[in-house]
């Protein structure tokens, strides 16, 4: 079974397709909405390419596979080292190309007065940042940190992301 | 404003548990009860009387596939394990459709209630703590305040606590701005009307400000807390209230957590709860081809 179309994911009546935490759905149907809820220090990661109309959500929790490499191997979206490939390679694999995908990140936040024991979030933050960087993508739009819940919505007709918090509403790309 | 006895005595689902459960846990709670006498109030609840049968009958308590008799089986599990067992089928249901004043998704907290659960009984191994069952339970119950919120003022909720909410305050100091008390304090009172131990209810009101000294301080206290935590970091049931929490220096420090505990922590915590909802069949694994 290929991980990449294995999801947990439940669609609902209206097209909206759910991705879980630790999960990432993959589509190319334009009537489909793409959401996660509740990113806390989680990261939320979409991707589309307008000219194929294939795009992707992530929603890992950990930055590194390398706390547990039987986990990873059973659910890779659980980490973004091992989660961001895979969402990569399953948009590729529906006809995606590298050079026209669009990215975006929302979530990586702190509880609060960490104090740096922890700091979940900020080292999800870094590793986006970092993969990115390294593979030499642009992040089109993010919103990142804070201590607020988020919740990331990508449209497949046409990659429009938004993400939502306490309330207000704000549309990461096209910006 | 509403008190907290305006907003207990106005929960119809909420204002007690069923009275096979309020017999059990008061059974329970004095220590006294023998198998027999549970098992006289367990038989009338069919539902109980299976869930019961299959835990005991279960490889984590021993030898699978044995055919225990209903007696023999409430004796083989114990009583902190009864205990969890009939207040996790009891409250699943009270869980199940609530949340939606802390703009939580249907069935978001429960999935709290179990993770955190599971989260505590991992902390209650890794310290040595006598009874993991105990925290296990105590964490499923942390957030019950939460229902009686959530039954009272619906999505109102929300637009009485925003006002109160500042960056460097925690969720629970807004909640106790707005109301005079927070959920960990409701929860507490209604876990004292469920006539629950003393120790349950306890470990509620302390969920997100553990007692540091002694004589109040209780290691589950502190498990229980901790556990919150892990939940929020595994993404389980963050609302309106975000990430809004603390995590208490003297449970970092006295549970020994590390950032790479807490992360093993967060992904066998997540791990465990799909293995459990796939069991219970929440959460059915299908392939998205769209």
């Amino acid at each position: 079974m290929a991980p990449s179309t294995l999801s947990y994911a439940r669609t609902e009546v209206d097209g909206k397709i759910v991705v879980g935490v630790g999960d990432l759905v993959v589509c190319n149907d334009p009537a489909a909405l793409l959401v996660t809820y509740a990113l806390g220090s989680c990261i939320g990661v979409t991707v589309y390419d307008p000219v194929a109309k294939v795009g992707g959500l992530l929603h890992f929790m950990l930055p590194s596979a390398d706390l547990n490499k039987d986990k990873a191997a059973a659910n890779p979206a659980m980490f973004g080292d091992s989660g961001i490939p895979l969402l990569f390679k399953a948009c590729y694999e529906k006809g995606a190309k590298k050079e026209r995908l669009i990215v975006c990140a929302a979530g990586g936040a702190e509880v609060l007065a960490d104090d740096g024991h922890f700091k979940i979030g900020s080292r999800n933050r870094t590793l986006v940042r970092k993969i990115f960087w390294k593979n030499n993508i642009l992040i089109a739009g993010d919103e990142t940190g804070g201590s607020n819940s988020r919740t990331l919505s990508m449209r497949m007709d046409d990659g429009t992301a938004i993400v939502r918090t306490q309330g207000s509403e704000r549309v990461l790309w096209p910006t | 404003m509403a008190n907290m006895n305006d907003i207990l005595s106005g929960l119809d689902g909420l204002a007690a548990l069923p009275q096979t459960v309020l017999r059990i846990t008061s059974m329970l709670g004095t220590g006294k009860a023998s198998a027999s006498d549970l098992e006289q109030v367990a038989r009338n609840d069919e539902a109980l009387t299976l869930t019961i049968l299959r835990c005991a009958n279960s490889a984590a308590y021993g030898r699978p596939g044995c055919a225990f008799t209903l007696r023999q089986s409430i004796a083989r599990l114990g009583n902190s394990t009864m205990l969890k067992i009939v207040l996790e089928q009891k409250t699943s249901a009270m869980f199940a459709g609530a949340g939606a004043a802390y703009g939580l998704q249907r069935g978001a907290l429960w999935r709290s209630a179990v993770g955190g659960a599971i989260a505590a009984e991992a902390l209650a191994r890794r310290a040595n703590f006598d009874s993991p069952d105990l925290a296990f339970l105590c964490a499923l119950l942390r957030d019950i305040g939460k229902l009686a919120f959530d039954a009272f003022f619906g999505p109102e909720y929300l637009g009485l606590v925003e006002r109160h909410l500042r960056p460097d305050r925690t969720f629970v100091d807004a909640e106790r701005a707005a109301f005079g008390f927070d959920h960990a304090q409701l929860g507490a009172e209604l876990a004292a009307r469920w006539r629950l131990p003393e120790r349950i209810a306890e470990s509620i009101t302390f969920h997100h400000n553990p007692p540091a000294a002694a004589p109040a301080h209780d290691v589950l206290f502190d498990i229980v807390h901790a556990a919150d935590i892990i939940g929020l970091w595994a993404g389980l049931a963050i609302g309106c209230d975000g990430m809004q929490y603390k995590l208490a220096e003297h449970v970092r420090v006295g549970l020994d957590l590390s950032r790479p505990v807490a992360e093993e922590l967060i992904a066998c915590t997540w791990d465990n709860l799909r293995q459990t909802e796939s069991i219970m069949d929440q959460a059915t694994p299908q392939r998205v081809t769209a």
